[in-house]
């Protein structure tokens, strides 16, 4: 049967060019949903049976979400399609961390640069869906601040002294309630890894100064991926009981 | 006797603490302030009570006692002349000179201007006091009569009845002398309350005493003939007990305020056993010349207590006692100028007596009005130099005119006109002087404070951590204090502390530092105290540069703001264009070309909109980038960084840099075919050297034709401030060698 895979993108060349991508990276037969904007994806999910609850029959197995489009931003998308069963990767063309970690904690399971090269990108998203996505020394530092300190909504990472940018958080940033469970802790190794990656070593170097292997390392990277994800769940959820959405 | 001390505890204002805790007692004092306050008032009102009680009964006293109704004044030839009144009784005899009072009994008063109510106290010569004192006596006799006769020049004859004065004849002068007494009275109390201690005990003893003498003289000032029954008689001796008792009361206070010295534990009793013995001595065995003897040895107290306050070597310096010795030396110095003067009016002869009864009122009022203000002298600045003027210029006036009116004895007028001038260029003359000594802040003038507090506010809006240090300063330059101390603690507001010894300052902390405060103590090197107003520039100061800091902040936003929308702008509408034109490439070549082209606009919208950027985080990104670009153009890659210190690069910096690289390595890419690329970054002591080595086919770089990359990495470092060079290495390939010095040095000629 086909893989169904969704493309949210509102440049079109851009969109063509991501299903080349696409087909070129998976020996499977692609069955490809092109979207332009937020409100035809959502149609298109409902379609397939729903972003929450109950999955039709035949969900989309891959969903490549633009972060920058016309009516909004793809991290809503995200946010709504947390339960899908989905591998879902972000595209943009921001490389930086200040736009990527929040996308990654609404629960994306990797990125995509849009200004790489077409075998960059291919494998890349090989390695994506393989489980080994890719992890820049920002968003390594980011990482390590939020799990130190238990994850904060911004995630920002605290500057030494009082930064001249009045915009940090002071007294209003919640402190989450009660300790943070332990699976959504990092390991010690996990840091470790976390750290070599945030000084800019790549995954080759870092199992060599560790002394393990290259796939323990993706391991690693994997598992720190889906704490962020379950910890931001978790932030989201205190959050909104403070609020009192909940 | 001269003026006193404000007086206060043994605490802060104490130097010979241990001085560490000057600071604490400082910062915590106002936290002592409510004990009980309901409680103090109401002490004050049953000392008021008291007060006024006793005020109360001495007017009535003086009500009750029987006077001769006689409106006698004295003019210029001593003489007693009888005034005009509505009395019908007394109308034949208006105008005429009394003669004589002749008792039921016969015996005869010559009339004399010693029959008027006054004080032996202030009778220069021995023989006068004595004739005062025995005509005193006799008209006290005069007084048990029922019918008094008296003689006039005319040889009219008038029957006298001696009769109760009432609360309605006491005159106005003695009501505003009790109603003086009782504010002095009060005014002590006060203070007491405040400052329990026995400095503040001496001080109430000081203020009654003088009180209680002030209501004597009342009774000195009553229209017609005669003082109550009884106080002739002890006028003097009481007098003399009080100057003692006042004499005694200031050397002990001044022993132990504002300054504990070394002997005061005998200082007191000491005083006080002379204080008493002299008394006993005055009043039983009187010398000859029992006023000078009077006056001398009130002089001498007023200077014991100037010497006790001098300050000695190695002891740091005291406003406080500064002031209260000025204060004590200008008391002294005006009894000294009454005395002489008084002396040399008597032995001129011919002035009315009742001059010296007004410059002996005049001096009492004088020194009941300095107590009372003493203890609030601290408080403003502007009472302590007006009374300072105004008191010592009247009775340096009244003094004057005394000395004036001996010397030019027939020409009153000129005399006092005379005196009347002199006193005016007194005050000219002083008025400067005073207010340059009293003169606070004004000395550091308007300019350079405003010098200061700009530089201040730009310090503190670089590096805000180090507000306590620059705050510190900017006071040291305002108020030249002689210490000043930090403390962690902290206080809500401005506060002057311990009487004017210290000011304290809350230093003003953004979130997440530690709150803290600033004590200064002794304004000017120890010449001057702190006044609520100091207080209130202080805070006006903190005011002024907190809204220099927020409005720069505030600016800065705005700024940040409108640089990261333009950035925004450009990276998402030129970028996506470029996108698209990237993916439209007919070639890859071109494909490239635009790719380092989207490449350099994301790098220079980051480095608009970002805000700094620390240098161990910009190499770790450069390498994880280089590595990957060169890992897909299978080259191996060698990187070495050290810094030794992690410094935050501008935004010109970090995207010259991040450019330079990205050139340099595209450049090898393209062209340079190697195996093998050496990176070494290295920053020390501020300069930043770059080498970017290849092995690969370049060779005589001096030959090149700089294209617009390499173009490009010149303007780079160029703006950055650095020198680029290509060396051909030793084996194959090309070395490129960055030097760029990254920080700023002291003349400011660092990169932008």
């Amino acid at each position: 049967m086909a893989v169904k895979v969704l493309i949210l993108e509102d440049n079109p060349v851009a969109r063509s060019f991501l299903c080349r991508v696409v087909r070129e990276s998976f020996s499977d037969t692609i069955a490809i949903t092109e979207a332009g904007d937020l409100e035809s994806a959502r149609g298109q999910i409902r379609l397939a049976g729903g972003a929450s609850g109950l999955h039709g029959v035949d969900p989309f197995k891959l969903i490549m979400v633009d972060l920058e489009l016309p009516d909004g931003n793809g991290m809503e998308l995200l946010a709504e399609l947390t339960q899908y069963p989905a591998t879902k990767i972000v595209t943009t063309l921001y490389s930086d961390d200040d736009h990527l970690f929040p996308a990654l904690q609404c629960g994306a399971d990797g990125y995509l640069l849009k200004e790489d090269r077409f075998e960059v990108l291919v494998e890349e998203l090989q390695k994506i869906v393989r489980g080994q996505p890719p992890l820049s020394p920002a968003i390594a530092r980011r990482l390590l601040t939020h799990f130190r300190q238990g994850g904060r909504p911004d995630g920002r990472a605290p500057d030494s002294g009082f930064s001249t940018s009045p915009d940090m958080p002071t007294t209003s940033a919640p402190v989450p309630i009660g300790k943070v469970p332990d699976h959504e802790r990092l390991t010690p190794r996990e840091s470790e890894v976390l750290t070599y990656l945030s000084k800019g070593f790549t995954i080759k170097e870092i199992a060599s100064l560790m002394g393990i292997k290259w796939f323990t390392v993706n391991d690693h990277i994997k598992s720190i991926y889906k704490k962020l994800n379950v910890s931001s769940r978790a932030e989201a959820a205190v959050l909104a009981t403070k609020q009192g959405l909940v | 006797m001269a003026a006193a001390a404000p007086p206060l505890a043994d605490g802060p204002g104490s130097d010979a603490r241990g001085d560490s805790t000057w600071v604490d007692t400082a910062v915590d004092g106002r936290r002592r302030r409510p004990h009980a306050p309901a409680d103090r008032v109401r002490k004050l009102l049953w000392l008021g009570l008291l007060g006024a009680a006793a005020v109360v009964l001495w007017l009535r006293l003086l009500a009750t006692e029987p006077h001769l109704p006689l409106p006698l004044q004295a003019d210029a030839g001593g003489r007693l002349v009888l005034q005009a009144t509505g009395d019908h009784a007394l109308l034949p005899a208006a105008g005429q000179v009394l003669q004589a009072l002749v008792l039921a009994d016969g015996s005869r008063i010559t009339a004399s201007s010693n029959l008027l109510p006054q004080s032996a106290r202030w009778e220069v010569d021995d023989a006068d006091r004595q004739r005062l004192q025995a005509t005193q006596a006799l008209l006290g006799q005069a007084l048990e009569q029922p019918k008094v006769t008296a003689v006039f020049g005319n040889g009219l004859q008038l029957a006298v009845a001696p009769r109760p004065r009432g609360l309605g004849g006491l005159g106005t002068t003695a009501w505003a002398l009790c109603a003086l007494a009782l504010a002095l009275y009060l005014a002590a109390a006060v203070a007491v309350l405040a400052q329990p201690g026995l400095p503040a005990l001496l001080f109430l003893a000081l203020a009654t005493t003088q009180a209680l003498n002030l209501l004597v003289l009342a009774a000195g000032t009553l229209p017609g003939l005669g003082l109550p029954a009884g106080l002739a008689p002890l006028d003097l001796a009481w007098r003399l007990a009080a100057d003692n008792i006042t004499s005694a009361a200031l050397v002990h206070v001044l022993a132990l305020y504002p300054r504990r010295l070394r002997w005061s534990r005998a200082a007191g009793p000491l005083a006080w056993a002379t204080a008493a013995a002299c008394t006993a001595w005055l009043v039983l065995a009187p010398p000859p010349g029992l006023w000078w003897w009077a006056q001398g040895l009130a002089v001498a107290s007023g200077v014991l207590g100037a010497l006790l306050l001098q300050r000695h070597r190695g002891q740091p310096r005291n406003p406080l006692a500064r002031l209260l010795q000025r204060l004590v030396l200008a008391g002294t110095g005006t009894l000294l100028l009454l005395s002489l003067s008084m002396a040399l009016a008597e032995r001129g002869g011919e002035v009315p007596s009742q001059l010296a009864s007004i410059g002996s009122l005049a001096w009492y009022v004088f020194l009941a009005a300095l107590l009372m203000l003493g203890p609030f002298l601290s408080r403003s600045r502007q009472l302590l130099r007006e009374f300072t003027l105004l008191a010592g210029v009247s009775t340096v006036a009244a003094s004057l005119t005394l000395l004036f009116l001996a010397i030019f004895g027939p020409h009153p007028v000129a005399a006092l006109a005379l005196a009347a001038l002199v006193s005016l260029g007194v005050y000219a003359l002083a008025r400067p002087w005073v207010l340059g000594q009293l003169a606070g802040p004004g000395t550091l003038s308007a300019e350079r404070m405003f010098d200061s507090l700009y530089r201040a506010a730009r310090a503190l809006e670089e590096s805000p951590s180090q507000a306590m240090r620059q705050l510190t300063s900017l006071l040291r330059e305002v108020f030249d204090p002689l210490e000043v101390a930090r403390s962690q603690r902290s206080v809500s507001r401005v506060r002057v502390a311990a009487d004017g010894a210290t000011l304290v300052v809350p230093v003003p902390h953004p979130a997440g530092q530690p709150a803290g405060t600033i004590v200064l103590r002794h304004a000017q090197q120890g010449r001057r105290l702190f006044t609520p107003a100091d207080g209130q520039l202080c805070e006006r100061l903190l005011e002024q540069l907190r809204r220099a800091v927020a409005h720069d902040r505030a600016v800065e936003h705005g700024r940040a703001e409108e640089r990261a929308r333009i950035a925004q702008d450009l990276h998402d509408d030129i970028g996506a264009r470029l996108l698209t034109l990237m993916y439209k490439a007919p070639d890859a070549e071109i494909e490239e070309y635009i790719r380092h082209t989207l490449q350099d606009l994301k790098t220079l919208t980051r480095g608009l909109a970002a805000s700094n950027q620390r240098l161990s985080h910009a190499a770790a990104e450069w390498k994880s980038d280089i590595t990957n670009r060169l890992n897909a153009a299978g080259c191996g890659l060698q990187w070495s960084f050290s810094a030794d210190r992690d410094l935050t690069l501008s935004a010109v910096q970090w995207s010259g840099l991040t450019r330079v690289l990205r050139e340099l390595v595209n450049n090898i890419i393209t062209h340079a075919r190697a195996s093998q690329v050496e990176i070494n970054l290295h920053l020390d002591r501020g300069r930043l050297l770059l080498q970017v080595s290849d092995d690969g086919r370049g060779h005589t770089p001096e030959a090149w034709a700089h294209g617009l990359g390499l173009g490009g990495v010149r303007k780079r470092v160029k703006l950055l401030g650095g020198q680029v060079q290509w060396v051909a290495r030793a084996e194959r390939g090309i070395r490129c060698e960055v030097t760029a010095p990254l920080l700023q040095d002291t003349a400011g000629n660092g990169p932008p």
